[in-house]
């Protein structure tokens, strides 16, 4: 049974869904449940007081593991048959810098792309019922819940700021 | 540029994944048959043996090598395009990033399968990896050449989650202009991708990490292709100017083949208002520079073999000049550094026929300096007795057309199955130029 309702007011313009978002920050009336943008706005970050993303320390760990990973295969293939080749030593650090790199790199990727999906909460096939597939184009869409018996008025806030409105129903409201 | 809106741009591009018409397959279908030409070519060669091919003692890199290092340079002006100019915020790369990363991942893989088919006996190529096999040998990492196997398949993972990453806001914009299977398929590609702000957030941070770890990878890809020359002793590629110049070398061959895709992609698919003659101009500007970085580096080779007074250096570069493959010596000297300075008249640089016929000659001239590189070397070293020569067989020519086959193909049906400008970076463009036009 849908206790909460969940209203996305859909906006033409960047400023529009800035200042919508300002409004319904300043009233503390309706939360904001997330806001959707076709680009990476910074107007609406700002808005929204996004903090910076926490994907950059999957990166680090992900590029330490790499660069230690990349060196101990070198070192361990080369003591798992000890043969010198051209008079170089076995353990022999500065080749093995450049696997150490490479591997580097590979696993701070492997590390990023973790640190995305993870904090991103993704991939996420279902419970795309609160999205409205024009934000993916050129629209910005404030998702704000309200209870049901304040609709019209979140409707009416919506409008009032230049957007187009969208109603869904919700009992299990994901706020921010 | 400034008339252009969020829609208009979502519209011209997805217009371009609508079914395509016969020509398109048609096209398709003689690419394919180029495909199985030059898989039937190895096939030949792994049921009679690698002594098919042309390449022999001394010269036992033929043009699958040639071909090797002409497909990974072809790869890199993708990642320069997509990290390099990202990093620099040049905002002329976003209407040609997401061809110039497709490019690269596509360059890549046919690349690839050169050290493959130039092994001979390609099901042991297992020995490469460090793994333990029943050999109880591992592979020698001070090998230059696993150094290569490293680096060719980290750029190739790294290339492709980068370009797919890239994909994702794009791949939601599609799915929600989508209908039935397509769309289904276009749910699952974008990982259900909303354009919520949290993933903005975390969204715009790690592809500024991707820009910045693939901008030291792409160096170190073919720094790490030029020592598998350079760390050999045969006179021509012991250098140490061999890292920076292949790098050079290689974003030079990468900028032409963008330039080769790009101006039949922005006819066919009207793409006229988003590569601009502006974003033409900018690459042919880019190929100047890297032209005479290139046109410095040959200069410079040529200056230490005299300057060293080493009898056989000189005699490798004298017959570099002169010998029985001056002429593919000539061809690169021209179309690699002399055509491009034509470049310096704005007339020509912004002609789309002077365009499109100068990055094909610096195709050309590039796929002979890696022929001048690797043949001229080992044909001609030490000692007079061992000199050599090498025509490539039917064989290593049907692989070679086949090779190039495989990658139009592979991008044709790029072209008409996902988007092939990136809708979001050119939407930004448009923001950031406050042309926004609602």
């Amino acid at each position: 049974m849908a206790t909460e309702t969940q209203v996305m007011g859909i906006f033409g313009e960047e400023r529009q869904a800035v200042d919508a978002v300002v409004s319904l920050k300043s009233s503390a009336e309706w939360p904001i449940v997330r806001v959707h943008s076709p680009i990476p706005s910074h107007a609406l970050a700002e808005a929204m007081q996004v903090r910076k993303s926490k994907a950059g320390w999957y990166t680090l760990v992900g590029g330490i593991i790499g660069f230690f990973a990349g060196f101990l295969l070198a070192i361990y293939s080369s003591t798992s048959w000890s043969l010198i080749v051209s008079g170089k030593p076995i353990v022999a650090l500065v080749p093995f810098v450049i696997v150490g790199f490479e591997f580097t790199i590979l696993f701070a990727i492997f590390g990023n792309l973790i640190g995305f999906l993870h904090q991103s909460r993704l991939p996420r096939l279902q419970n795309l019922e609160t999205y409205d597939p024009r934000c993916s184009g050129e629209h910005f869409g404030v998702l704000a819940s309200c209870a049901p018996n304040d609709l019209e008025r979140l409707t009416t806030f919506f409008r009032e700021k230049g957007g187009d409105v969208q109603a869904f129903a919700s009992s299990n409201p994901e706020t921010e | 540029m400034s008339q252009l809106t969020f829609a208009e741009i979502d519209r011209t591009v997805l217009d371009t994944l609508r079914p395509p018409g016969r020509s398109y397959w048609m096209v398709v279908g003689v690419l394919f048959l180029g495909v199985l030409m030059g898989a039937a070519c190895w096939a030949y060669q792994i049921a009679r043996g690698i002594g098919v091919g042309g390449q022999n003692i001394p010269v036992a890199w033929g043009i699958y090598l040639v071909n090797f290092v002409f497909w990974v340079g072809i790869a890199h002006s993708g990642t320069l395009i997509s990290a390099i100019l990202h990093l620099m915020r040049a905002g002329w790369r976003n209407p040609i990033a997401r061809a110039a990363e497709t490019m690269t991942v596509f360059a890549v893989c046919v690349a690839g399968l050169f050290p493959f088919i130039h092994l001979g006996r390609v099901w042991l190529v297992y020995y490469m990896l460090p793994i333990p096999t029943q050999r109880t040998l591992w592979p020698n990492f001070q090998s230059p050449l696993l150094f290569d196997v490293v680096a060719i398949s980290t750029y190739l993972t790294v290339s492709a989650l980068f370009w797919y990453t890239g994909m994702l806001p794009d791949l939601a914009r599609v799915r929600d202009d989508a209908e039935g299977v397509r769309k289904r398929v276009f749910t699952v590609l974008s990982l259900g991708w909303t354009g919520a702000h949290e993933q903005w957030r975390h969204y715009t941070r790690i592809y500024l990490f991707f820009a910045a770890l693939a901008t030291p990878l792409v160096i170190s890809v073919h720094s790490v292709v030029s020592w598998d020359f350079a760390l050999g002793v045969v006179p021509g590629w012991h250098t140490t100017i061999f890292a920076p110049y292949f790098v050079a070398g290689a974003i030079h061959s990468g900028l032409a083949m963008v330039l080769t895709l790009m101006i039949p992609l922005r006819k066919i698919f009207h793409y006229e208002r988003f590569i601009s003659m502006h974003v033409l101009e900018s690459v042919a500007k880019t190929i100047i520079f890297t032209g005479l970085i290139v046109g410095f580096a040959y200069g410079t080779e040529l200056f230490i073999a005299w300057y060293s007074r080493n009898p056989v250096e000189m005699e490798a570069f004298r017959w570099r000049l002169q010998g029985h493959y001056a002429y593919g010596f000539w061809i690169m000297v021209v179309c690699n550094v002399l055509v491009p300075i034509l470049f310096f008249f704005k007339r020509i640089r912004t002609s789309i026929p002077w365009l499109f016929g100068i990055s094909i000659l610096v195709n050309i001239g590039m796929w002979y300096e890696r022929f001048v590189i690797i043949i001229s070397a080992v044909g001609h070293d030490f000692l007079p007795n061992a000199w050599g020569f090498y025509s490539p067989s039917w064989v290593e020519l049907g692989v070679m057309v086949g090779s190039f086959c495989l990658f139009f193909f592979f991008f044709m049906l790029f072209c008409k199955h996902l988007p092939s400008v990136s809708m979001t970076e050119m939407k930004e463009t448009l923001v950031q130029g406050e042309s926004h036009g609602h």
